[in-house]
């Protein structure tokens, strides 16, 4: 659920910023433990890891023993409330950890294809086309997946094909793609970093560095091995996955929080401070990278760069994108969202909405309401103070009623434009008082 | 999506000329030819290839450049954010514009009714003084064009700065002080509003519908002269010069 659609319910809940730093310093420990038994531990987020086990099944002499042994170990170290899901693709693996039901929750998938067929196709993970499938009567990943991946590509594009390699259970069959020089992007510190905003920092540059060469091919990373080298010569190494291609800001992310789960998190640490730090792209696919017709992409990441920076110095709030929604009144008619976050429209602007005052709309519109004196003479506004002046109504419009929501309380309002040679000015009249509700500047 | 028609006006002549012919004037040069908007002779901003790329919805409208500084000076009411709002879109075909919002009070609304896509629209909100100067260096390095209302309290070094910026940057800038000026020499281009009428709306019947503001137009980009504009707004994203030059203030050296 958005943050807005949860504040709409309750206007009472607190929302706290999501710290994946601390989840994964608290993950790490499960991480470890999980990679002593078996090797190549890909992490996708704290909470999320997909363990390849097709090596050590052999080894431990079958699926139940090895999942015994892991069971064990993540209860050792975390206790209960995880989930298990073995599959043949991450994709069904996760569902079917999701599903998991008994005690600790497991699910073993014999038949990826026959266990998503039944899934809904809200699960597909493509919120953009779920509600288009579910408009042309495909309501399972089943009814999906047995669609043509052609005519979905050609109707859906590269997000509808990847929704039909997920609902098919191909979603490993990537085909990555194998370029001819090594783009590994290293730095050695020297005297070592001991500070971990200093790593950080770097990680921020070296990750920018890494997707522009990448992008030159055309090719972005869906894996990156993060290898952080102590300076008592203790190298440490972790996979971070991800189902889109990862970009700057979610490569140094990665890199950010892994480096505060080994300072931070179980283990040795990194003692001495860090001598150097290697970032490996893995799992490249041009997927998600073809440029549009005319599409400018350096001046994209630029400007991504720069909203990124402005959002640092102002606040994740303070930097907003709006998108129009259905409302009366001039501030409902707006639905903000934070910037690089996916808007979110309550109410249908295409819906009548009788009694809402036709444009031009005031280009400012106080965020509450604000004190506003009007004279009137004879049922006719006459004056109003700007300020320390009185300036004369030179011609006015309305009352406009508005009854309000009674039955949350609001008292019903008259709604007045009252022009004066200073300019015009948007105001309502509720409970005796005059308010201010906006300016045509 | 502009629906915006320029005719100029020199000596108070009149001339029949395109749709708007019988209502609006028309530019005539010293000669006594007619010129069309897009004419050759251009008595406001010298013509760049940027500027070629501009809809042709008239050249009497101010158009800041790459790199270039504009004032937008005038009381709250008197249409200066909404026609910086007009200048903002101007660059929004080329990538995201940005709008420093000091008070808070801005509405999306009015930026969505002159043409700037709600995708193409970033607002950022700052109230002090000294993350505005940081804030507004960083949209410049990112942003199409930025439009600033300047807080109480900036300094005018810093406002040097960021002209400096935003000429490095080659991203134009749009300045809108609160209750200050600017400083000299900063603004290529500095738009005052002077007084507003609007019509429509008559002892408590109908609605305000239409708009005219005049304005004078100074700077580097009016070659020295000081312009009357006057223009006209319907809301619907029509902004429309509707008459160019009334009088050129007389400059002369004392010497």
């Amino acid at each position: 659920m958005r943050r807005g659609e949860a504040e709409g319910i309750c206007p009472q809940v607190v929302t706290v910023e999501r710290d994946h730093s601390a989840e994964m310093v608290a993950f790490e420990g499960v991480v470890t433990a999980i990679e002593d038994l078996i090797p190549n531990v890909e992490v996708v987020e704290p909470g999320l890891v997909f363990v390849p086990v097709a090596g050590a099944v052999g080894y431990y002499g079958g699926e139940g023993p090895l999942i015994e042994r892991v069971v064990k170990e993540i209860d050792r170290v975390a206790g209960a409330g995880f989930r298990i899901g073995v599959a043949e693709g991450p994709f069904a693996a996760k569902q079917a950890s999701i599903n998991a039901t008994g005690d600790p929750p497991m699910l073993l998938v014999e038949d990826d294809e026959a266990f998503l067929a039944s899934l809904d196709i809200s699960t597909v993970g493509r919120e953009e086309l779920v509600s288009t499938f579910q408009w042309l009567g495909i309501t399972t990943l089943g009814e999906l997946a047995r669609l043509p991946g052609g005519t979905i590509a050609s109707r859906f594009g590269a997000a509808g094909l990847d929704a039909h390699r997920r609902a098919s259970g191909r979603d490993r069959d990537l085909n990555p793609r194998d370029l001819p020089i090594d783009l590994t992007v290293s730095e050695r510190f020297s005297p070592p970093l001991e500070d971990l905003e200093q790593a950080a920092f770097v990680a921020r540059a070296m990750a920018g560095r890494l997707v522009e060469a990448l992008a030159s091919f055309g090719a972005a990373p869906f894996r990156i091995v993060v290898e952080a080298e102590a300076a008592d010569g203790t190298v440490r190494s972790r996979t971070w996955l991800s189902a889109d291609p990862l970009d700057d800001r979610a490569i140094a992310d990665r890199v950010r929080w892994q480096l505060r789960a080994w300072v931070d998190g179980v283990g040795a640490g990194i003692r001495g401070g860090l001598v150097a730090l290697r970032i490996e792209p893995a799992n490249l696919s041009g997927a998600g990278r073809q440029l549009a017709l005319g599409e400018d992409a350096r001046a994209a990441a630029e400007t991504v760069r720069a909203f990124t920076e402005t959002q640092a110095i102002l606040g994740r709030d303070e930097l907003l994108q709006a998108h129009p929604q259905g409302g009366r009144e001039y501030g409902d008619r707006v639905a903000w969202h934070r910037w690089g976050e996916p808007p979110v429209s309550r109410r249908d602007p295409d819906a009548p909405w009788p009694g809402r005052i036709p444009g031009p709309s005031p280009a400012l519109v106080p965020p509450a309401p604000q004190p506003f004196h009007i004279e009137w003479d004879g049922g006719m506004p006459t004056r109003v103070r700007l300020g320390s002046r009185w300036v004369t109504v030179r011609s006015w419009a309305g009352p406009w009623r508005r009854v309000g929501r009674w039955w949350k309380g609001e008292e019903p309002g008259d709604q007045y434009q009252i022009v004066t040679s200073a300019g015009a000015f948007l105001c309502e009249i509720r409970g005796g008082a005059t308010w201010l509700t906006g300016i045509y500047d | 999506m502009f629906d915006r028609v320029c005719t100029r006006r020199i000596a108070g002549e009149r001339e029949e000329s395109g749709e708007m012919a019988s209502e609006l004037p028309v530019l005539r040069d010293e000669q006594g030819r007619a010129l069309s908007a897009g004419s050759d002779t251009d008595y406001g901003l010298r013509t760049t290839d940027y500027e070629a790329q501009r809809p042709d919805w008239g050249r009497d409208l101010p158009f800041l450049g790459p790199g270039q500084v504009g004032v937008l000076a005038g009381d709250a009411g008197l249409g200066m954010t909404r026609l910086g709002l007009v200048l903002l879109s101007d660059h929004a075909r080329a990538g995201p514009v940005a709008y420093l919002d000091v008070r808070g009070w801005l509405s999306p609304l009015a930026a969505w009714e002159v043409g700037i896509e709600p995708d193409r629209l970033v607002i950022a909100r700052c109230r002090d003084v000294i993350r505005w100067g940081k804030a507004v260096a960083s949209l410049l390095d990112g942003a199409a064009a930025v439009l600033a209302e300047v807080p109480t309290g900036a300094k005018d070094a810093s406002i040097r700065k960021l002209a400096a910026l935003a000429r490095n940057r080659g991203t134009p800038l749009l300045l809108r002080p609160l209750d200050r000026a600017v400083p000299t020499g900063v603004a290529h281009l500095t738009l005052e509003a002077r007084e507003t009428s609007w019509s429509g709306a008559v002892d408590g019947h109908g609605r305000i519908e239409r708009r005219r503001t005049l304005l004078m137009a100074s700077g580097k980009a009016m070659r020295g002269m000081t312009r009357t504009i006057e223009m006209e707004d319907d809301g619907s994203n029509t902004l429309r010069v509707v008459s160019g030059v009334a009088a050129a203030e007389t400059r002369s050296v004392a010497g």
